[in-house]
């Protein structure tokens, strides 16, 4: 058996909802086909009380093996460094965490909260909320640059707003397998596996994108949400195109602009008035272009992809 | 393909982008907030064409600006094949040598 504890920081418990959703593999088949042992979640944990920080103070001792740990939302630091602003079974959580990532086999981060800070986070962030070992692009976050789990791996990051369901589980499963070590991160400490491509690899927009077909209202049958609702599919690693949320469809499919939940970064512009589903230009040119494009290229690109569209790309395409 | 009805709107506007109608061409709308704010008064311009031909800055040839031709064949709003302005506080005929204060690429 893998033991696997999850607790929750700062947060929104949308992660929790996700990874209660999960399909390919569900939370059950984690119990029952991977032998993972759920010791505790906010959601499913029966413990409560003494109970409760008899199981955690076992698992800080080393008296009962930590395995993985998952963190969903920021450690909350607020007031004051104190952390007394989230406290849990008796204690700040964020002394918790310091405690049960010391002796966790595996740490993982779930969401862009315990990844970069993500909403919590951003300016003037009252709760000085870090994410665990990163705040925002900055390294370091709660646990400190050099944190490393048992396992000699960094926190595992799984960002997301939320993460989807099987980025979760596929992960969990990588670990308690004994898989984690063949695992590669990237400069962010995310599995490349799923936060090498872009939201827009797998878009079903991407012929308007390269026939510079712009959609001016959400959910329109046809053209590309980059050049006018702010879609960042193109500058964000995310497999949301390729796994599919519900099995079914994706935001940009369905017509509404990626928002980058995956990237440091997030929410982009600190969420000032009119920023969000807004392509913000300066001097009519967007201020970020997909990635590796620059300011010149994309110009001359456009121009001459846009002359080249051909009439379809300007009807409805997704016809019911 | 443009309708008749369309048709007859480009022949309008051309009419009055010809017969002198003077519209804000300048300044340019560079900043996000300059394009919101205009956003913003097109809509209250509603469907009053001189208006917001005169908010939005339109010219019947390019506007050479930051280095950048802007011009509606090069702007995001443009339909190609229907010579036609999608942007939903515009939405009206153009021609591909027009310009305007919302170009965007
Ligand atoms: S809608 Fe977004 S993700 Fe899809 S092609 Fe356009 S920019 Fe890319
Ligand atoms: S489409 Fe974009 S905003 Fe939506 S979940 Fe994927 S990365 Fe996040
Ligand atoms: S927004 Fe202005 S420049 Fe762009 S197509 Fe419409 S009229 Fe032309």
């Amino acid at each position: 058996m893998t033991n696997l504890l999850w607790l929750q920081g700062g947060a929104c418990s949308g992660n929790t909802m996700s990874f209660l959703n999960a399909e390919e593999p569900s939370a059950c088949d984690l119990v029952t086909d991977f032998g993972i042992n759920v010791l505790w979640h906010p959601s499913l944990g029966l413990e409560l009380g003494e109970n409760l920080k008899k199981l955690l103070n076992a698992l800080t001792s080393g008296q009962m093996p930590l395995d993985i740990f998952v963190f969903e939302g920021t450690v909350v630091n607020a007031p004051n460094g104190t952390g007394e602003w989230n406290r849990f079974a008796g204690r700040p959580m964020k002394d918790w965490v310091t405690d049960l990532a010391k002796v966790a086999g595996y740490t993982v981060a779930i969401g862009d909260c315990a990844t970069y800070g993500g909403i919590p986070a951003t300016a003037p962030n009252p709760s000085e909320s870090q994410g665990l070992q990163f705040l925002k692009r900055q390294q370091g976050g709660y646990l400190g640059t050099s944190y490393r789990s048992k396992a000699g791996l960094p926190v595992i990051n799984i960002p997301g707003c939320p993460a989807h369901p099987d980025w979760i589980t596929q992960i969990v499963v990588a670990v308690a397998t004994g898989r984690g070590a063949e695992l590669s991160l990237d400069e962010f400490q995310r599995p490349k596996t799923f936060f090498t491509s872009f939201t827009q690899t797998g878009c079903t927009r991407n012929m308007h994108f390269a026939y510079k077909v712009s959609a001016t209202e959400y959910g329109q049958r046809k053209g590309c949400l980059f050049y006018d609702l702010g879609c960042r599919g193109p500058m964000t690693h995310s497999p949301c195109n390729r796994i599919l949320w519900n099995r079914q469809s994706s935001k940009t499919r369905a017509g509404m602009p990626c928002m980058g939940c995956t990237e440091p970064e997030f929410p982009f512009f600190e969420l000032a008035p009119g920023t969000v589903f807004k392509t913000q230009t300066l001097m009519g040119v967007p201020k970020d272009l997909p990635s590796g494009v620059d300011k010149a290229g994309y110009v001359k690109l456009t121009a001459a992809a846009k002359a080249a569209s051909p009439a379809w790309a300007e009807e409805d395409i997704f016809v019911v | 393909m443009a309708s008749a009805s369309d048709e007859s709107l480009r022949s309008r506007i051309i009419g009055l982008l010809t017969s002198g109608l003077a519209t804000d061409v300048y300044p340019r709308a560079d900043s996000h907030e300059q394009v919101q704010r205009l956003v913003c008064d097109l809509r209250l311009a509603g469907d009053d064409l001189e208006a917001k031909l005169k908010l939005a800055g339109f010219t019947s040839y390019p506007i050479e600006h930051a280095g950048i031709t802007q011009l509606c064949e090069t702007c995001m709003y443009y339909k190609v094949h229907q010579r036609f302005c999608e942007l939903p506080e515009l939405n009206v005929p153009v021609e591909p040598d027009w310009s305007c204060k919302l170009w965007r690429i």
